[in-house]
């Protein structure tokens, strides 16, 4: 009964109705006031809700542009206030808006945040720039053993070992700047500068593959001591063409 | 009801389109008087954006529905309404003891009846939207596909059904929805048919 009731506001809407079927409906819509009420409920959830739908996209895009123009217009007018600027009629002036402004000051203090953290003083710190090359000594000689102790230790920072094993390797391939280079490095990270400064010293005064790299090993091994000065020197000797000349400019900067 | 549009109905026309260029006028011209409202009772720049954005939404959504023509000033009803807007928000933030500064006393009747009529539209909406999601999901999904793809034939083949069955549900689903509608507190109040 119910049911009927309402396929029949459907049909009455959709002019499905026959016209005796529409006398008697009209009628009823006249006698019966909860019919009736019932009938306009109906009739104004179907505008409703089909206007809704029907409406879903354009009004996301009506909400964007005024989400734009509100920020536009509400949070410059307010800056402009603030700064007691009056609004210029063109009004096109792009000023920073308030929200836009105030993520950026957000931006800002992070950024001066992790500054801190990096940079003590404002100086930067051996540590940030101490991400060695794991240490892959190609297979040299046959000693493949003491190779991969060493290697193995160097690689998980555990610097002692690395350098005893590095000296043992030594021993047996006395030329391998590689290998004395590695030796420095484990001696900065162990704090043994005047050690590693001769190793660094002695390649960088030579001719190898290495002669930059150890330079720049005998910069660090001066931040890590945090002896600014001389490690400024050192890396302003680092020449544009080597590989490590990025990473010296870059420490150059901070300094 | 005779309806001759005010020269202001260009906003209205406006938000229809989406045509930015005039509604940058409109924020321009009526956003600063609503944004030191706001300001000056407990809110801040964010909620007075808010209160416009909400507002002339509604605004949109009652011309498109209704066909809604604005027979006076633009600036008095957007202000009223937004001021209402905001007043209301403070009440369902708990704020009740906030002081109001009324500032205005000069609000025609005229004006004060289009407000009305885009409040009651509004309260309208929003009832029926609340007692549409408290249909079943498959009334739901049924009755948007219905008000989307407008044809029932259509709506019978995307949903794999029959069209006499399409037909059939639909109608429950909507009656099903006039008796929540019927039966809630608030159309009690609403006195709008």
């Amino acid at each position: 009964m119910e049911e009927l009731k309402y396929l029949e506001f459907d049909k009455f809407l959709n002019n499905e109705l026959t016209e005796t079927e529409k006398i008697s409906f009209e009628e009823r819509l006249n006698s019966d006031a909860d019919f009736k009420q019932e009938f306009e409920i109906y009739k104004a959830l179907e505008t409703s809700l089909s206007s809704k739908f029907e409406n879903e996209e354009a009004e996301k895009e009506l909400r964007n542009t005024l989400t734009e123009l509100g920020s536009t217009y509400i949070k410059d007018k307010i800056q402009t206030e603030t700064k007691t600027i009056t609004k210029t009629k063109t009004s096109e002036t792009k000023v920073i808006s308030l929200k836009r402004y105030r993520n950026l000051m957000i931006a800002a203090s992070i950024a001066l945040l992790i500054g801190f953290f990096i940079f003590k003083n404002g100086k930067p710190v051996y540590s940030d720039f101490s991400k060695h090359n794991s240490l892959e000594l190609v297979v040299r000689g046959d000693n493949n053993e003491t190779i991969n102790k060493a290697e193995e230790a160097f690689n998980n920072k555990n610097y002692k070992t690395a350098f005893a094993q590095l000296t043992i390797l030594e021993e047996q391939l006395p030329n391998d700047v590689e290998i004395q280079l590695y030796k420095g490095i484990c001696l900065t990270e162990m704090d043994q500068f005047s050690q590693a400064e001769t190793i660094f010293n002695s390649i960088s005064e030579g001719d190898s593959a290495f002669k930059y790299k150890a330079t720049w090993y005998k910069a660090l091994n001066l931040l890590k001591q945090e002896n600014f000065e001389a490690c400024k020197e050192v890396l302003k000797t680092i020449p544009e063409s080597t590989e490590e000349f990025e990473q010296a400019k870059k420490l150059l900067k901070k300094l | 009801m005779n309806k001759k549009p005010h020269a202001d109905h260009i906003y209205i026309e406006a938000l229809l389109k989406n045509d930015s260029r005039v509604l940058s006028k409109l924020y321009e011209k009526f956003s600063h008087k609503i944004v030191a409202y706001v300001r000056k009772n407990n809110g801040n720049a964010d909620d007075a954006q808010d209160i416009i954005q909400e507002t002339l939404v509604t605004i949109y959504n009652q011309a498109k529905e209704k066909k809604f023509i604005l027979t006076c000033p633009f600036d008095a009803y957007f202000y009223l309404l937004c001021k209402r807007r905001w007043l209301n928000e403070l009440k369902k933030r708990g704020n009740n003891r906030v002081t109001i500064l009324e500032d205005e006393a000069s609000i025609k009747d005229e004006h004060e009846q289009q407000v009305e009529e885009t409040e009651i539209f509004e309260q309208q909406s929003q009832l029926f939207e609340s007692k549409f999601k408290e249909l079943g999901v498959k009334c739901q999904e049924l009755l948007k596909a219905t008000f989307k793809i407008k044809s029932m034939e259509e709506v019978a083949e995307f949903l794999g059904v029959t069209y006499g069955y399409a037909r059939k549900k639909k109608s429950q689903c909507m009656g099903k929805l006039t008796q929540l509608v019927k039966n809630s507190n608030e159309f009690q109040q609403l006195k709008g048919y």
